[in-house]
């Protein structure tokens, strides 16, 4: 319990860390970071809109300590401004609505190239020093030195484009109307299907290296001998001694890691049209609109947080040695 | 310099090294290998690969061959640029953090998770679209700034436990100041750590760089691999079937990462020997198939 | 003497190099009989361990046992047996206690699991007749029957090092290694588990294989004892001749090093 309260409070700290971050930099960059901030409305935003918008970034007539407070209010109070470009729209409406797709997304794409990588990082070192361990070894290495908007583009030429066996863009098809259908659904898993592969090359990889040079280190361990000495069978010995060890300094890798799933999966939105928060992002960078450029960086965070939150409980679960506190 | 002559042995370290080799002189004699200039506009809007134009041109009539090779060098250098900054960084406050301990660790420490928790490419981004159309030596610089965490953790904890090893205990007996030791008895000890940082950094700078260009937030005007891509988007590339314009950077990319990829194995490989595959091993196959004993 | 319980004979060991091999056991030969407690003593990386690993075919690449090595457990030879008559030869008749306590139980796995383990591979016990011979075994090393649903992490070093013991005797093997058992433990400890282990070996009757570099400590347990040297055993014969009368210059030399002590020996004595 304390170890989980402690980390809330550093989470807590962190989130507060983003929201200045975002105060201060409009406020550091040299020029009028009011007319910088809302400088792609032009001249549409009303005069009482703007003040209301002013008011909410912590733009106001006092010390700057001040503004801080009220921006943080704002924050706290899930007023994350609204979006210049689709006036009035708020920001947590515009982000809110994208989120779902790129949670479920990466959601499903962390959940099956975790799965996928610790399996493979499990048999490489299990099988060390054979051709299964360099060739995993090595393509893992290199699937994760490659850009995701390489693969990304790569897989829309050769499936989308050229083969044309899944479609080029849209979570869905467009004539389409949402609903909990068969017809809906199987329409949202095969616009789905690509960039998940896509983001499941791109991640698996590096989880198949970390779990396999976790698992490495752990094989000299006493215990392990200890359970071929029991005469365990080959695979209780593998997955119950050696993985199941491993699997902990794993998994607390994969919460560093969520941070660089988030950026994949922004890109591979980006280049297969999908409508999640990268796409939406993209959007709103190439119109300048700054409220959302923001706000996708209180939310993504705040995404991360829980997250690493989710990572945390887990990890309790699978060590017993903090399960006491 | 063990790890110099480890990585002169190794397979896959000699391969990397040797594609790096040929990128940086495709780079570096670029003007010597292509007759257009990389802004230039040389021949009609997305011409397929021909005599004339081996990689075909852009929708602008660039050579995309001659943007490719020009590319090269602000990808290396944003790469190296960036990789290296990281990992000074990265390094220098591991070391401290590590080896002087109390409330400077703690700092140090708070910040790293910190940074490490808040992601990266969103933060970036932020970052970035303030600045404006960013440059090169502006995206190195940024990405410099905000990603040396993962360096500072690593190095710290394989500082603590160099801290408790005996010539720096006795270093410390002999009245050593605390910056010697740390430059002199600490520093070495971590050439193979240090090592997979930087080149660790370096794939991370190239990756980023492209992607930021690739988001439209760099600088259009400029010659990158980032660039290549950002505009290739533009120009719907891949829909009016122009794939030479947006495969080019994309397959430089991915042999660029496969270079780096094998030097970073090969150093894993020889700092940690846990790691090594191979070698004696396949002495004891063959000992083994010929009968000479077995398990 | 009957039937001997582990017969070693003429056995080779090499850790394979790049380049020339390591020759880590050269042609050693001995028995164990029914009952008996054999010590083996020699400086750290003279073979000991290689060998102890070599019963139960532990080893892995880049280690080779040479052809023309010989190791019967009950008269069976362990270098034919299939991977599937080894694992039932393992811990069902060779069992063994390795050197480090504090790391030779699973961290994961509650200590009534490690039981099962062994209980329900080789006897196929179920879960609950497992517990019931599991409490039954950590009672028999002192340790109460509650304590099967902790976690190594909850008990000392000490109460580690009796639950391997316990999980050792469980399947009543003939032998067991121990492997420097004692090392990892303070004076007491070592002491403690020493006696317990005595008293048990009288009670059910298996033979030990003890491995120690503790050379006074081997010569208070022990009935007979070998002295290995760069990977040949120089010496063999009953624990009271190697002391009192030492052939071998190694044996010799490895006395002068220790502080003789002079009297009636006994185990806290030689534990130093």
């Amino acid at each position: 319990m304390i170890f989980l309260l402690r980390r809330l409070a550093f989470y807590l700290a962190a989130f507060l860390a983003a929201a200045t971050i975002n105060f201060f930099l409009p406020r550091l960059m040299p020029g009028d970071p009011i007319r910088m901030m809302f400088a792609s409305a032009g001249s549409e935003l009303s005069l009482e809109n703007l003040n209301a918008l002013k008011l909410t970034f912590g733009f106001i007539d006092a010390p700057i300590g001040e503004q801080y407070l009220a921006y943080l209010r704002s924050v706290f109070t899930g007023d994350l401004g609204r979006s210049i470009k689709y006036f009035p729209l708020p920001v947590t409406d515009l982000l809110g609505r994208a989120l779902v797709w790129t949670v479920g997304l990466v959601g499903i794409a962390t959940l099956l190239s975790f799965s996928l990588g610790t399996f493979l990082g499990v048999m490489a070192a299990w099988h060390r020093g054979t051709r299964l361990d360099t060739a995993v070894s090595l393509s893992s290495i290199f699937a994760s030195s490659v850009p995701a908007v390489v693969v990304s583009l790569i897989m829309l030429f050769v499936f989308g484009y050229t083969l044309g066996w899944f479609p080029n863009g849209y979570a869905a098809d467009p004539m389409l109307d949402p609903a909990w259908s068969w017809t809906y659904l199987s329409s949202v898993i095969y616009h789905g299907t690509l960039p998940m592969l896509t983001l499941v090359i791109v991640l698996t990889g590096g989880f198949a290296v970390t779990m396999r040079n976790n698992m490495i280190n752990l094989l000299g361990e006493d215990y392990i001998v200890m359970g071929r000495a029991k005469g365990l069978s080959d695979q209780r010995v593998m997955l119950w001694y050696a993985a199941r060890n491993a699997l902990l300094p794993t998994v607390s890798a994969l919460a560093i890691s969520l941070g660089s799933v988030l950026g994949g999966s922004l890109v591979a939105e980006v280049v297969y049209n999908y409508p999640g928060l990268g796409n939406t992002l993209y959007q709103a960078i190439l119109a300048r609109d700054y409220p959302v450029i923001q706000g996708q960086l209180l939310i993504m965070t705040g995404a991360m947080l829980v997250a690493n939150f989710l990572v945390d409980l887990s990890y309790v679960l699978l060590d017993p040695r903090l399960k006491r506190a | 310099m063990s790890l110099l002559q480890g990585l002169l042995r190794n397979r896959k370290a000699l391969v990397g090294a040797g594609i790096l080799i040929v990128i940086v002189l495709l780079a570096i004699f670029a003007p010597l290998l292509t007759e257009y200039g990389p802004t230039q506009r040389v021949g009609r809007p997305h011409q397929p690969p021909s005599a004339d134009h081996w990689l075909g041109t852009t929708r602008l009539g660039y050579d995309v061959f001659t943007r490719l090779l020009y590319g090269a060098r602000v990808s290396l250098a944003v790469g190296f640029g960036a990789g290296l900054l990281i990992t000074v960084i990265g390094t220098v406050l591991g070391i401290i953090a590590g080896y002087k301990g109390g409330v400077v660790d703690e700092v140090i420490t708070f910040f790293t998770n910190m940074i490490l928790v808040i992601p990266n490419l969103p933060l970036l981004l932020v970052l970035a679209a303030f600045i404006g159309q960013a440059s090169p030596l502006v995206i190195a610089i940024i990405l410099g700034f905000t990603s040396w965490a993962w360096g500072v953790r690593v190095t710290r904890s394989e500082t603590l436990s160099i801290r408790q090893r005996d010539f720096v205990k006795s270093a410390e007996m002999l009245g050593e100041s605390s910056w010697r030791i740390m430059s002199f008895e600490i520093f070495p000890n971590l050439i193979s750590i240090v090592g997979i940082n930087f080149i660790g950094s370096v794939i991370f700078a190239v990756i980023t760089e492209a992607t930021l260009e690739f988001l439209g937030l760099g600088d259009p005007n400029t010659v990158s691999w980032g660039i290549m891509l950002y505009n290739a988007q533009n120009a719907s590339a891949l829909s009016v079937g122009a794939w030479w314009e947006l495969l080019t950077p994309c397959v430089a990319l991915a042999v660029l990462g496969l270079g780096l990829a094998l030097l970073n194995f090969a150093i894993d490989e020889i700092a940690n020997p846990r790691l090594r595959t191979g070698g004696m091993l396949a002495r004891w196959v063959g000992l083994v198939r010929a009968g000479e004993g077995r398990l | 003497m009957s039937e001997p319980v582990l017969s070693i004979r003429n056995l080779s060991i090499d850790y394979v190099g790049q380049a020339g091999d390591f020759r880590a056991v050269r042609n050693v030969s001995f028995d164990i009989g029914p009952g008996e407690f054999f010590g083996l003593a020699g400086e750290s990386g003279c073979g000991k361990s290689t060998i102890a690993f070599a019963i139960s075919r532990l080893h892995r690449p880049p280690a080779l046992i040479r052809t023309g090595s010989r190791i019967l457990v009950g008269g069976r030879d362990v270098l034919s047996l299939d991977p599937a008559a080894l694992r039932a030869l393992r811990w069902r008749e060779v069992a063994m206690v390795f050197q480090s306590a504090m790391n030779s139980l699973n961290p994961v796995l509650t200590i009534e699991t490690q039981f099962y383990d062994v209980l329900s591979t080789h006897a196929g016990l179920s879960r609950a007749a497992s517990r019931e011979r599991a409490a039954e075994m950590l009672e028999l090393v002192g340790i109460p029957a509650d304590r099967l649903s902790a976690y190594p992490h909850q008990l000392s070093g000490g109460m580690r090092q009796r639950v391997v013991i316990a999980i050792c005797l469980s399947l009543s093997p003939k032998l067991i290694i121990m492997d420097e058992p004692t090392t990892a433990l303070d004076v007491v400890v070592q002491r403690e588990i020493l006696e317990r282990i005595h008293r048990l070996r009288q009670k059910l009757g298996f033979s030990v294989l003890f491995i120690t570099h503790d050379l006074a400590l081997m010569v208070q347990v022990s009935d007979r004892i070998g002295i290995m040297l760069e990977g040949e055993l120089v010496e063999v014969n009953e624990a009271r001749a190697i002391y009192t009368d030492p052939r071998h210059a190694y044996t010799k030399k490895l006395w002068a090093s220790i502080p003789r002590l002079s009297g009636g020996r006994t185990l806290g004595d030689a534990a130093r």
